[in-house]
């Protein structure tokens, strides 16, 4: 018997194999993630980022594969260790907002009236919001200064424009039929929108996820390159890029900076491709596969 | 004793306008219907699109909210229930959809669909859970592997038949069954009703059948309500209302039935002509100065016509 039935999952993984430009922007992503995650297992941190006054601005040489930058530390590591922190807030970024933006999305779009109208106001307020003045503002009064409340910071500005899509589709499911019909079912509000809503949800959530992750991984380097991102502590792509605003750096030491602009350009495409592949996939009239 | 009374029911929607955006007006999709059905009839709303017949039926079952009136179905007030103590009745009154493909949710198993009910009302193991899905399948004809397959699997005929036997799954007393037909092909649509008739014996089942098709309703009605504009124009029983129609809307109506026999397509035509004449001439005696119809009056024991 052929097997009619094809779920989400299955048309976002053909499409992608479909497509050779988001199949090889899948292998290379998944190869320098498996690098830069096992090797940042095996490297130590404190090591990386100690300053080693003998060794400032060496080159490329066979100790240090990718030379050192102006306080003696080995590039290639904090290169490893930069991409890991990249990625990690990248990527949790995107899962945190996705939560927060699915959840609120999701309950503006099914109750509506009143609850739709306040939530909706909420979002128009931080909309307007200043947001990257006031993440700067944040960063300077913020004692502890980490990982984990950058991403908090961020997360908190983010969700809005998650809650908005995902509230625009909900308001369009929610009028289909299968929806009056579990209500004179007697299925909970909140099963419904679990249940039912949700899943047929699932792509565009997909899509717009991968999508904005390249973006995310962006915005953490674009703040740590004005300065305002992680400290020099935590080696992120945006802190080695940010050492091309010393013009020596720039012109003559091209080691420093080069590698992590690469990478931060590759990563973001090979996203990139891939999600226009799933995006593709979403909407039946594209498909390729 | 009367199993559903619907009294004086009324549904107005508020129009906003102007900067304030302020109350201006009302739409009247309902407006101060009363019927009652009997326990194992059939009840057809007829009417044009847009005349209220559908919200009528969603107001029923709870998917509408009432402005004012009430529903009375075994003695108690559904219009007055909470959300909470609305729930018990869910089992006794149950919708057929109009539309097939979007009344199926594309990403659950048939399975899942007809045992949706069954999970908020009754616990049951999974293995009784799929033995009564099966068994509802097969009542409506479907082969019992079916269960394990999604919507899309299925042609619009089958699909409604899975709505059916979701209806039926908690073994109602009220059928609302919202243009159930009207999205299937004719050869369908036979086969859709007369298993609709079929069960309504089995299953003591009142039915309350919304719809646009004569045809249809004069297959499947034991008594109709004509509506126009939110209001009840003439009710009556199957053969007053075909063969005794009083108000000139119902003559409309009714002479809109297209014949299928080509020898009488002139006396058809000429009959249509006619009254179109009638209701060009005597509009004023029909509907008031705003266009709308005067309020029933009962003119037999079942038979009552909106004329002043």
């Amino acid at each position: 018997m052929k097997k009619t039935e094809y779920s989400p999952f299955s048309v976002l993984w053909r499409e992608v194999v479909k497509d050779k430009l988001a199949l090889s922007s899948l292998l290379l992503l998944s190869l320098i993630l498996f690098i830069v995650y096992g090797a940042s297992i095996v490297l130590d941190q404190e090591e990386i980022v100690k300053v080693d006054l003998l060794s400032i601005y060496s080159p490329p040489s066979a100790e240090h594969w990718l030379g050192t930058d102006y306080g003696g530390r080995d590039i290639l590591g904090q290169l490893i260790i930069g991409a890991r922190n990249s990625f990690t807030i990248g990527l949790a970024i995107t899962l945190l907002t996705g939560l927060i933006g699915l959840t609120i999305g999701l309950i503006a779009g099914y109750f509506g009236g009143v609850i739709d109208n306040i939530i909706m106001r909420i979002i128009d307020f931080i909309l307007i919001l200043p947001f990257l003045m006031l993440v700067i503002v944040f960063v300077a009064i913020v004692p502890k200064y980490n990982v984990f409340t950058f991403i908090l910071i961020m997360s908190a500005f983010l969700w809005t424009g998650k809650a908005r899509l995902i509230r625009a589709k909900v308001l369009a499911e929610r009028e289909l039929d299968y929806v009056s019909a579990s209500k004179t079912l007697g299925t909970p509000d909140w099963k419904i929108i679990v249940r039912e809503i949700l899943p047929n949800l699932s792509s565009i959530i997909i899509v717009n996820l991968t999508l904005n992750l390249a973006g995310n991984i962006g915005i953490e380097s674009g703040l740590s390159y004005l300065g305002f991102g992680l400290p020099e502590s935590t080696p992120s792509l945006g802190t080695l890029v940010s050492y091309a605003t010393n013009p020596d750096v720039l012109q003559n030491k091209w080691w420093v900076w080069l590698p992590a602009s690469v990478l931060i350009l590759v990563m973001m495409l090979c996203i990139n491709f891939i999600g226009q592949a799933l995006k593709r996939a979403a909407d039946a009239r594209q498909r390729l596969g | 004793m009367t199993f559903l009374r619907v009294n004086q029911l009324k549904v107005h929607y508020p129009v906003r306008g102007g900067f304030f955006r302020k109350v201006i007006g009302h739409v009247k999709a309902v407006d101060g219907i009363s019927f009652e059905l009997k326990k194992g009839e059939t009840y057809g709303l007829v009417g044009e699109s847009g005349c209220g017949k559908t919200t009528t039926g969603r107001t029923i079952i709870g998917l509408v909210k009432a402005t004012a009136g009430e529903i009375l179905f075994d003695g108690k007030d559904l219009t007055k229930l909470s959300r909470r103590e609305f729930v018990q009745y869910r089992k006794d009154i149950q919708m057929i959809f109009q539309d097939p493909y979007s009344s199926l949710n594309p990403r659950k198993r048939v399975l899942d669909i007809v045992a949706e009910p069954l999970r908020n009302f009754e616990k049951l193991s999974p293995q009784e859970e799929k033995r009564k899905v099966q068994g509802l399948i097969e009542k409506v004809g479907l082969h019992s592997d079916s269960v394990y397959k999604y919507p899309h699997e299925f042609s619009g005929g089958q699909r409604q038949r899975i709505g059916i036997a979701r209806a039926l799954t908690l073994n109602p007393k009220l059928i609302i069954a919202d243009e159930p037909v009207s999205a299937l092909d004719v050869s369908v649509q036979a086969q859709v009703l007369n298993f609709m008739k079929d069960i309504q014996k089995e299953f003591q089942l009142t039915y309350l059948f919304i719809s646009h098709d004569l045809g249809i309703i004069r297959h499947m009605c034991d008594r109709i309500g004509i509506m126009y504009r939110g209001q009840f124009v003439e009710e009556g029983t199957k053969d007053e209302i075909f063969h005794d129609p009083k108000h000139i809307y119902t003559k409309r109506l009714l002479a809109s039935i297209p014949n299928a026999d080509p020898l009488r397509r002139q006396e058809q035509q000429k009959l249509r002509q006619q009254i179109e004449k009638d209701y060009e001439q005597l509009y004023s005696r029909y509907f008031d100065a705003e266009g709308r119809v005067y309020p029933l009056k009962r003119i037999s024991e079942t038979h009552s016509v909106a004329i002043p």
